[in-house]
């Protein structure tokens, strides 16, 4: 082990990391959102929309991400939509994640029993408050293990952004190899990187688990 | 006390990663001493021969050095040389596609025999791989839109990007050199070409021959430098300490030289792209016997 050249690289891994992760939350943020519309879609049979939400699952779920981004950030400017690097990543990330996410939601959705909606319905409550008090909260309590598992998924998937020549930790550790040759030392700082960036979501994820299980009233 | 429990195993995890990582020094070194003390792993010229086949490390995108054809053969200078050597051991080759950023690995690790990866002779790359004669000269250079040629370096504006290919000589100048110029990394030629014509970047720095290259087949593009940094050779490279077959290389690219075998290869291979113009400043054997 060479500290010395740990040390000065230190600060490029710390840079990539900020990315990955800046990145790598973003993507989830929007993964979450698009899951979110998307499994009402389906769980509410929206005509229509409902038909363009399974395009996009499938589609979504059934291609790698590598071929989403190489996709997004070089094919696009053929149609006149530049995007930058990092706007690439995130939006290659919620394109990925979004059909993970709806999945899960899904799960979640379904998993809900009827006779809750119908209590709700006959104290008077409209549809849409059904949705919101009822059915989403509980959807979204027992469908956490998959979200979280989910989530790490996504921030792993982080590693393929040296296609668009993000500076992730991947392409770092990479580019550091190719210009000073210390495989070893480079290697070993990317493992530590992905373990400190993972590990705490993991952490977070199990106090989310324990603390959030309420749902299943009545199953 | 879940949360201490859970930073202690996340400890253990971390030493029995540090003792793993010990573990595969230590039968890596063995292995090591039975290659004559030699820290590195690969085949000797014999066990080359014995085998039959021979793994050689080219590029698959970068036209006309190394590509993969419409028929998804290689082609390309280096390639066209790589089939002689291959030739003149007695041999059929392997080939094994690289990436710029990957070239020393993979003679590190044994995954190839030889690199004819269109690399670079530099002093720090001879600490870590051992350099046969070299068969082509190289500097760098720069190609830039012809609507906003890039005459030289210093005129680059705050927020202009430059490209550069991980792993090359040309980002370890700009690194070197150039500190204050924003630089966007790509892992391969295809994807940085097809970047540059996407519109990112205001320039691309690589290896001159690249980038001249590059500004013949593409119009709207102009090799704005076409000579920078010092004037480099590439060469074929093997594993540190693989003496059997640097010695059986050198002799057969002296061999080759006498019978104008490069220049023959420039006509096949570079002809089409460099015209005639270029051939003395490219091939190797033409401008010094080493």
């Amino acid at each position: 082990m060479d500290f010395g050249y740990i040390e000065k690289v230190w600060p490029l891994y710390q840079k990539a990391a900020l990315l990955t992760v800046k990145i790598g939350l973003e993507g989830v943020f929007l993964a979450i959102l698009t899951g979110l519309f998307c499994a009402v879609v389906l769980y509410e049979k929206v005509p229509v929309i409902r038909h363009i939400v399974t395009v996009y699952i499938e589609t979504s779920r059934n291609t790698p991400l590598l071929v989403q981004l190489f996709f997004i950030y070089y094919g696009l400017p053929k149609a006149g939509i530049m995007l930058s690097p990092e706007t690439c990543g995130a939006a290659g990330l919620a394109f990925l994640g979004g059909s993970y996410m709806a999945e899960a939601f899904r799960s979640g959705l379904q998993g809900v029993d009827n006779i809750q909606k119908e209590s709700a319905y006959s104290l008077g409550l409209s549809k849409a408050q059904i949705m919101c008090y009822v059915v989403l909260l509980q959807a979204v309590s027992t469908s956490i293990p998959a979200f979280l598992a989910n989530i790490i998924f996504l921030l792993k998937e982080t590693s393929v952004f040296s296609a668009v020549s993000l500076m992730d930790l991947m392409f770092t550790a990479k580019d550091l190899i190719g210009l000073y040759y210390k495989t070893t030392e480079s290697l070993t700082l990317l493992v530590v990187f992905y373990l400190v960036i993972l590990l705490p979501v993991l952490v977070a994820g199990a106090i989310a688990e324990r603390r959030l299980r309420y749902a299943g009233f009545g199953a | 006390m879940e949360l201490i429990k859970r930073l202690v195993t996340f400890i253990l995890i971390i030493t029995l990663l540090g003792s793993l990582s010990a573990c595969g020094s230590k039968t890596y070194s063995k292995k090591n001493n039975e290659k004559k003390g030699s820290k590195e792993i690969y085949r000797t010229l014999d066990e080359i021969k014995e085998d039959g086949t021979v793994n050689i490390g080219v590029f698959s995108d970068k036209n006309p050095f190394g590509y993969v054809d419409e028929n998804g053969d290689y082609q390309g200078y280096d390639v066209y040389f790589a089939e002689r050597l291959a030739k003149d051991m007695g041999v059929k080759i392997n080939y094994v596609s690289t990436e710029a950023a990957n070239r020393i690995e993979y003679l590190k690790t044994g995954k190839v025999d030889i690199i004819l990866a269109n690399f670079t002779v530099t002093d720090e790359r001879k600490e870590e791989v051992d350099f046969a004669l070299p068969y082509m000269n190289v500097s760098l250079g720069v190609a830039s839109r012809s609507d906003n040629i890039i005459k030289s370096l210093d005129s680059l504006g705050k927020d202009d990007t430059v490209i550069v290919i991980s792993g090359t000589t040309a980002e370890n100048y700009m690194i070197n050199n150039y500190p204050d110029v924003k630089l966007q990394k790509f892992d391969s030629y295809a994807t940085a070409k097809e970047a540059f014509e996407n519109g990112t970047g205001v320039a691309w720095a690589n290896d001159n021959t690249e980038v001249i290259a590059f500004s013949l087949q593409n119009k709207g593009y102009t090799a704005g430098i076409p000579n920078l940094g010092s004037n480099d050779t590439i060469a074929p490279a093997v594993t540190k300490g693989n003496e059997t077959l640097l010695e059986w290389i050198n002799k057969d690219i002296k061999k080759l030289r006498e019978e104008k075998f490069f220049h023959k290869a420039y006509d096949k291979t570079l002809a089409g792209t460099y015209g005639n113009e270029y051939k003395k400043s490219i091939v190797a054997e033409s401008r010094e016997k080493e």
